[in-house]
């Protein structure tokens, strides 16, 4: 569904991505691992068109998005989360979530609702502003404003960073769950939840794919996960 | 009692008009973080522009609407030319948006001449009323209506629209505003135009209000703006409103009781802000 | 190779144009031209001075006329004041230099550690404010009307006063080429590249950008002084933002970062104001010339940031890869 294929990216002068190569398939969830300053961020925001792409292709179901501006990106129908969630702090809960439907008809008023069922604490705070909300409700937030507006893929960064394990095992929950509905490539340091709900994963190092295939393979290859992830 | 009363509507009515001017400016900073200079310009504009067209019409609300539909196409063409270029570059659209005010400046030297001009009054809003024993000024009466007609409408559109929604949302966060399919430039043009819209509205507001008018009035009101929306903290309609007030009320007592002062006196103000607030009265960007 | 020839070219060209300033006052008796090359030398000076700001530490100013008129004024109400000597002169010019400091560091510890539109508006404030001083307190400056003073005996000498103007500006030229070249100058050049890794170095980036604005406010003083001493005359005018607006456009038309681009500059621009105005009397559109010199600016921002300098330099360049690939296919 995504093909990302030799991607290469430049910020200032500096080469961040060095040929990214890899795969997010229809219904599963792909898991990006790597060490802090691997390039994941860089790889979604560079597929998201936030920085010009220098070489290779990013494809999703067979067209190239290479130097599309971002907001047509993601009528494509990409959603995304970003790291440090970046909700909009003076917008109500619902106000964002109704701005994250773009047109409202009968589907993304379906999507609201069932994001309110998933995430009730939303629809408990729904007049409170945004900027006020919790570290937890705040990443409540951001997915579901991402799978409401988008309309077949989710790329979603880092999720449980700074999040208590209950609210991280809750959010995973949410993930797979969602999984039901939509495509999600997502970026995680957090080994064993992400090994848990993962199809497929990938493994990024200095700016390069090192590693991927299937879940089970990784959590079967002890002396890889012990190399690149350090768990044993 | 008679003066205070007077001293609070001169320098409410002021405020509500250095409004006017401001509001623009704080929307197009908060959302896209652009510096323009030239917002006085535009002010300038709609203030010649009505006199010209009241001269010639005697009809006060063509020659308003026209001064504002003049103001929105320069904003307009302002924007395509002189600010898309300059985009993420503080220091090149300060620069720039210099060189597009000195010119708007210029252009009305060659229209209008260089020499001050008197602007006329449509005589329902020419004179004074009664209220009590208080003899209050009619068209400062009307100024403050419009101002405070004006910010309701702001403040409508920006809580209860859904574009004013994606203005919040720009101001807060523009990366994410595109994440959501939204086309944020447009969005910021539109919003570059309706601010200059309202400006050039203020400049016609103000012609009749100080009776004369004058090329390097754009000056004046592009350091005035910019002073205000530093002290209502830049992004902030709220913040802009309230310190156009203060400047306003300060400027109108300070000149009756310390003459002396104010000239100095939004410097003044300045200066305090920047030592006790630097982001404003409400600013969250610094 | 090229790039070396080039940059040797460039300077022979400058020692030639010198030498021709130095025996051209000689060779010709145009009182006009004297007096027209002497306010490019000055003017060159005060372009300088903004350049070490904008173009050397990245600050924007919209009020560096402040400096400028103080130095104006100080010079001229000492002569006016006290004897009409040397020493008064140069007490003038010392005067101006402490003033400037002092507001240069006001304005700079107030606004220089926050984004750059509150130093160009905080001294485009001042400027203002100290045009209205000077119009407004008339016992001390004669008013809106200005005032005329004596200058002492050798500076009423046009030809002096033509080399004196000259020799200020070579010299202040090589000083700002050491400045900048020294320790202080390559943090400041970093600032206005990257401020935040500066910080993060661990350099406090407000002490230097201050030394930055005083250093330029003194400069720019300087200029102020000649100005006044030239005319003999000095009025309100010189606080008006028209005289920040030629700075500005003699430093971007000529190059910004460069030093000799603002001299360049200030050749550009007072000859076309010189020409432009003349043609103005014969055409009446070319009045308002300051309408051409808006656009002419708004141009070179848009299209050529660097300016005339930055084109050469951009020449060199390419003449350094062309001989480059020159070689690789040989
Ligand atoms: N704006 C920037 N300017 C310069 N370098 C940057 C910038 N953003 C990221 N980098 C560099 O790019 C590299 C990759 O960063 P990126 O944020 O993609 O890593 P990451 O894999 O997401 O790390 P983390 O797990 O810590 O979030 C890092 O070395 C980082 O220093
Ligand atoms: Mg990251």
């Amino acid at each position: 569904m995504l093909k990302v294929d030799n991607l290469e990216t430049y910020i200032e002068q500096f080469h961040i991505l060095q040929g990214v190569t890899f795969e997010v398939r229809k219904g599963m969830i792909t898991v990006l691992f790597g060490r802090n300053g691997a390039g994941k961020t860089t790889t979604l925001r560079t597929i998201m068109g936030y920085y010009p792409i220098a070489n290779g292709t990013v494809r999703y179901n067979d067209e190239v998005l290479n130097n599309l501006p971002t907001h047509l990106i993601a009528r494509k129908g990409i959603g995304y989360v970003p790291e440090d969630q970046g909700i909009f702090p003076s917008l109500t809960v619902g106000e964002t979530l109704v701005l994250a439907q773009r047109e409202k008809n009968k589907e993304t008023e379906e999507k609201l609702t069932w994001m309110l069922e998933l995430f009730p604490d939303l629809k408990k705070f729904w007049q409170k502003r945004s900027g006020l909300l919790s570290g937890g409700q705040k990443q409540m937030l951001a997915i579901a404003r991402a799978f409401i507006n988008s309309d077949g893929l989710l790329l979603i960064d880092e999720p449980s960073k700074g999040l208590s394990p209950l609210m991280v095992e809750k959010l995973m929950e949410a993930i797979l769950q969602m999984k039901e509905k939509t495509t999600i490539l997502l970026v995680e340091q957090n080994y064993f939840m992400a090994s848990e709900i993962g199809d497929y994963f990938y493994i990024m190092d200095d700016g390069k794919i090192v590693h991927g295939g299937l879940m089970d393979e990784l959590k079967e290859d002890a002396e890889l996960s012990m190399k690149y992830l350090g768990v044993s | 009692m008679n003066a205070i009363l007077n001293l609070l509507i001169n320098g409410l009515s002021t405020g509500l008009l250095i409004f006017l001017l401001a509001s623009g400016l704080t929307l197009i900073f908060g959302l896209m973080s652009v510096l323009n200079f030239a917002h006085g310009g535009f002010f300038v504009w709609g203030a010649f522009v009505w006199v010209w067209l009241f001269s010639a019409t005697g009809n006060f609300f063509i020659s308003v609407v026209g001064a504002i539909g003049i103001g929105m196409l320069i904003g307009f063409i302002f924007e395509k030319t002189l600010i898309r270029p300059v985009y993420g570059n503080h220091i090149r659209q300060l620069l720039v948006t210099l060189g597009g005010m000195l010119v708007l400046v210029e252009l009305i030297r060659m229209i209008w001449g260089s020499n001050p001009i008197r602007a006329g009054l449509p005589v329902w809003l020419d004179g004074s009323i009664q209220l009590g024993g208080v003899v209050l000024i009619k068209y400062r009466l009307f100024v403050i209506l419009v101002g405070l007609i004006i910010y309701g409408l702001i403040m409508l559109l920006l809580k209860k629209t859904k574009i004013g929604m994606i203005i919040r949302a720009g101001v807060d966060n523009r990366e994410m505003v595109q994440a959501l399919g939204i086309n944020i430039k447009a969005v910021f043009s539109m919003v570059f135009i309706l601010g200059a819209g309202i400006a050039a509205l203020g400049g016609t507001l103000l012609a009749p209000y100080s009776g004369i008018i004058f090329a390097d009035m754009g000056l004046q009101y592009a350091i005035l703006a910019f002073i205000v929306v530093i002290i209502g903290g830049l992004g902030s309609v709220r913040g802009a409103a309230l310190a156009s007030i203060i400047v306003g009320l300060a400027g109108a007592f300070t000149a009756f009781y310390y003459p002396d002062l104010s000239l100095a006196v939004n410097m003044l103000l300045l200066i305090f802000v920047l030592l006790l607030r630097p982001k404003g009265l409400f600013g969250e960007k610094g | 190779m090229l790039a070396a020839k080039l940059n040797r070219i460039y300077g022979y060209s400058g020692v030639i144009i010198l030498l021709l300033l130095l025996i051209f006052p000689f060779t010709n008796d145009s009182r006009s031209m004297l007096i027209l090359l002497t306010q490019v030398f000055i003017f060159g000076i005060f372009a300088m001075s903004y350049d070490l700001l904008l173009g050397y530490t990245g600050i924007v100013s919209f009020g560096h006329c402040l400096f400028f008129g103080i130095g104006a004024y100080s010079t001229g109400l000492v002569l006016n004041t006290f004897a009409t000597s040397i020493s008064m002169f140069f007490l003038g010019i010392c005067l101006g230099f402490l003033l400037a400091t002092v507001v240069s560091y006001i304005i700079g510890m107030l606004s220089l550690r926050l984004q750059s539109h509150f130093y160009a508006m905080l001294t485009l404030g001042f400027s203002e404010l100290f045009l209205v001083i000077a119009e407004k307190w008339r016992s001390v400056t004669h008013g809106g009307d200005g005032f005329t003073f004596r200058a002492p005996a050798f500076l009423q000498d046009r030809l002096f006063v033509y080399f004196f103007a000259l020799a200020s500006m070579v010299m202040i030229f090589i000083l700002l080429r050491l400045f900048t070249n020294s320790s202080i100058g390559k943090v400041l050049r970093a600032i206005s590249q990257n401020e935040a890794r500066v910080q993060a170095l661990g350099f406090t980036v407000l002490h230097y950008k201050v030394i930055a604005s005083i250093v330029a406010g003194i400069i720019a003083s300087y200029s102020g002084a000649l100005y006044a001493i030239t005319l003999r005359f000095v009025d309100p005018s010189v606080f008006s933002i028209e005289m920040t607006l030629d700075a500005l456009l003699m430093t971007m038309i000529g190059g910004v970062g460069t030093l000799i681009g603002p001299i360049l500059g200030s050749g550009v621009v007072e000859f076309l104001q010189h020409y432009l105005s003349q043609l103005g009397s014969q055409f009446p559109i070319f009045e308002r010339w300051t309408l051409f010199l808006g656009l002419l600016y708004i141009v070179v921002i848009l299209g050529f940031p660097k300016g005339i300098v930055g084109m050469f330099q951009e020449l060199s360049k390419r003449d350094v890869k062309e001989s480059k690939n020159y070689r690789k296919s040989a």
